[in-house]
């Protein structure tokens, strides 16, 4: 499950090469063309298409951005897929990618033609674009976790970051003992696997995983069921805001943004949200960031998100969508919107960025405590049945959470059950 | 002849409008209802199943389970909306620029789109700093930090709520306009008779009101068994499969499990339950009309 896969190794080997700015095509083979992308409302994506005039300009190929809002997007590459034909170019989640493997054309000759250097992605996000030992998708977007917490707080409590998820407790009493702030600010209700994400890291630092070698469900471990106490736990501790049982990942971001909790494990691209004016009470020096807390002995670990950009089996224009991708998966561009002054994106998926100096000082050495999360982390294995699997976890989360469950160790072997009735 | 044979014609375009956007979506559904259909595997619909996709509902326990969510919620729902619908239309029936303005008002909430109406209870409910829980919190100290969307019964609630804030000024047009029809004369004379307001109400006003409040109620059984988008936005289900409603299980099954062939049957049960229930509420308004005439 955690295992790197041989697959991006020998993708990485065959297609890598030294890492060279994007060129267009000479002759511009594909002037005229227009290639549609569908992408899912971001601000990273925004600043991508702000800066097509260089990319239409060196091939002649138009391009046109649709977005759709993350909770519809799914439903968006549902209705391509199968009455399709509309886009050229979608971005999809890592957890969609082999369910919606119908919608996506191998790229691979196209790729290693443009010389795109795949090694420069990290294996945890490279992994999601490779289906079967062919490329389907490269990484455009991609996130790890890390704490942010209210430096403030942290002082007035006289505590210092958590560094295990037993400090976290400790730190979360000390601070909600001298403010009126939640300790840590989770999520526990239901949307698209969100109360799973910090959960699976409690899963890995117990020695526990989603499944077995043979596939068959491993969470009810042992281990699963200390990560599961644990987690759920922290709601009976009351370290956690009231409601939280019904928290998304938003509500919990609110929350820390509004100065109701002192802490928040999160995904890094929340960052630009944390200080900005207009939605958020908090200012620059009041937040402070680190790696994602372990269980004590145990190994860091993050669990990761990937969306990758790939061609559409339907499209008219391939080879133009192609050159789209390489244009816009080129370290040049990505590090050309994470220097831009006038924006706030921290999200990047190249080595090489997120290990530049330039970068690092921009953002507090944010993007060299990514890399160093993703040295370690590997990714999950989503299979075709992912997205259902997903829904029965995290409906076991949240009937715990509601008190609507209160046996952690039934309601995990309920839901190893619910998966391997799956037909 | 050739005035009956335009008429025909002029008939054409709403028939293949009905066609394209109804028949043939009901009819494609229905012969994918009998068939697989992963759309991981496959874009168009594999192999006939005959009706494996039934039997799997029937022991499924989570469509057994949204079934029973669903259950609950039509009662509840028809049941308040009716009688709030109705009372209100009582204390509006009377004339007077303060009842015309309330009237006005009262649409309002109708207007409103479902999802809408779902994301605004969601944040109105929020512990941290919605109004609502703020606000019964400051009017009853015991309420302060209930975490009302986080207990399966409040969270069940509370969806009834919106559905019943939402229906009841519609359902109360149209008991205004069903109580305009009830003769006054009638009313008046009960009145020389001395007979109280609560007696007129349910002796001659809710009697010869029958039919109308049995269209409401198959109306609003017919939307409720529907309900899905404050499932969405307020509650996504939870917590647990508390209010995962059947509308909400076939959407999961369609477009989060892949199912197409599973959820087309799902889809077909639903149908099949709102037909039986349409049936069963016109059979009733029929034979209250025979009896009225005989």
């Amino acid at each position: 499950m955690k295992s790197f896969t041989s697959a991006i190794a020998i993708a990485a080997s065959i297609y890598g090469a030294q890492a060279l700015a994007w060129e267009a095509t000479e002759g511009r083979p594909y002037e005229g063309q227009t290639v549609s992308v569908l992408a899912v409302k971001s601000s990273q994506f925004e600043a991508h298409e702000a800066r097509l005039a260089e990319f239409e300009e060196a091939t002649g190929i138009d391009v046109v951005y649709d977005y759709v809002p993350f909770p519809n997007m799914k439903e968006a590459l549902t209705t391509e897929m199968v009455a399709g034909g509309d886009y050229d170019v979608v971005s999809v989640m890592d957890q969609w990618v082999v369910s919606l493997q119908q919608l996506m054309a191998p790229i691979g000759p196209g790729i290693e033609a443009q010389g795109t250097d795949l090694s420069d992605f990290p294996a945890a996000h490279m992994r999601h674009g490779m289906l079967d030992g062919e490329l389907i998708g490269l990484p455009v977007r991609g996130h790890v976790q890390l704490l942010f917490y209210r430096t403030d707080l942290l002082e007035a409590a006289g505590v210092t970051p958590p560094k295990t998820w037993e400090e976290m407790v400790t730190a979360a009493k000390a601070i909600q003992d001298s403010s009126d702030a939640a300790g840590i600010a989770l999520p526990y209700g239901k949307l698209n696997g969100q109360n799973l994400m910090v959960w699976m890291n409690l899963l890995w630092g117990n020695g526990g995983d989603l499944f077995d070698a043979d596939g068959n469900a491993a969470f009810n471990s042992a281990a699963g069921v200390a990560a599961t106490e644990t987690y759920v736990g922290y709601l009976a501790e009351e370290i956690v805001p009231a409601g939280s049982a019904v928290f998304i990942e938003q509500d919990a971001v609110t929350s820390f943004k509004q100065g109701n909790s002192a802490m928040l494990p999160v995904w890094w691209w929340v960052r630009s949200q944390l200080t900005d004016p207009k939605q958020s009470t908090l200012t620059e020096d009041q937040v402070g960031f680190t790696a994602l807390p372990s269980v004590a002995g145990a190994d860091r670990t993050t669990f990761t998100n990937t969306w990758i950009f790939g061609v559409t089996e339907q499209s008219d224009s391939k080879d133009a969508a192609t050159e789209f991708l390489g244009w816009l998966t080129d370290p040049a561009l990505e590090r050309d919107v994470l220097m831009d002054p006038d924006l706030t994106e921290v999200v990047a998926v190249h080595m090489s960025n997120l290990t530049d100096a330039e970068v690092n000082e921009r953002w507090g050495g944010m993007h060299q405590a990514a890399a160093d999360a993703l040295a370690t982390a590997d990714g999950v294995e989503f299979g075709d049945n992912w997205p259902r699997i997903v829904l029965i976890l995290e409906t076991a989360i949240s009937s715990l959470a509601s008190g609507e469950e209160t046996d952690v160790q039934a309601a995990l072997d309920k839901a190893a059950e619910d998966i391997a009735a799956i037909r | 002849m050739q005035d009956r044979l335009l008429s025909y014609w002029l008939l054409v375009p709403a028939f293949i409008i009905v066609l394209a956007t109804t028949i043939y979506p009901l009819a494609y559904s229905f012969i994918t209802s009998f068939r697989a259909w992963d759309l991981t595997e496959s874009r168009s619909p594999q192999g006939f199943v005959g009706f494996d996709n039934y039997f799997y509902a029937a022991s499924e326990s989570a469509f057994l389970n949204s079934l029973w969510v669903t259950f609950i919620f039509v009662i509840a729902s028809v049941t308040l909306t009716v009688v709030l619908a109705m009372a209100l239309a009582l204390l509006l029936r009377r004339k007077g620029p303060m009842h015309t303005f309330t009237r006005i008002i009262l649409i309002l909430p109708f207007a409103m789109s479902p999802a809408l109406i779902g994301v605004s209870y969601r944040f109105m409910f929020n512990p941290e700093f919605g109004v609502l829980a703020k606000g019964l919190g400051a009017m009853f100290p015991s309420l302060q930090g209930v975490p009302w969307l986080a207990d399966p019964d409040l969270a069940m609630g509370i969806l009834v709520l919106t559905d019943v804030w939402h229906w009841t000024p519609y359902m109360t047009f149209m008991c205004l306009g069903g109580l305009a029809s009830v003769p006054k004369e009638t009313q008046e004379a009960a009145r020389i008779d001395g007979a109280s307001n609560l007696r007129i109400i349910f002796g001659i006003i809710l009697p010869q009101m029958r039919g109308v409040i049995l269209v409401m109620a198959v109306l609003k059984t017919i939307f409720a068994l529907k309900m899905f988008d404050q499932v969405v936005t307020l509650t996504g289900g939870g917590p647990g499969t508390s209010t995962e409603t059947l509308a909400y299980f076939i959407f999961n099954v369609g477009f989060r499990w892949f199912d197409m062939g599973y959820a087309s049957a799902l889809a077909w049960i639903l149908t099949a339950i709102m037909m039986f229930i349409s049936i069963w509420y016109v059979r009733m308004l029929l034979s209250d009309r025979k009896i009225a005439t005989a």
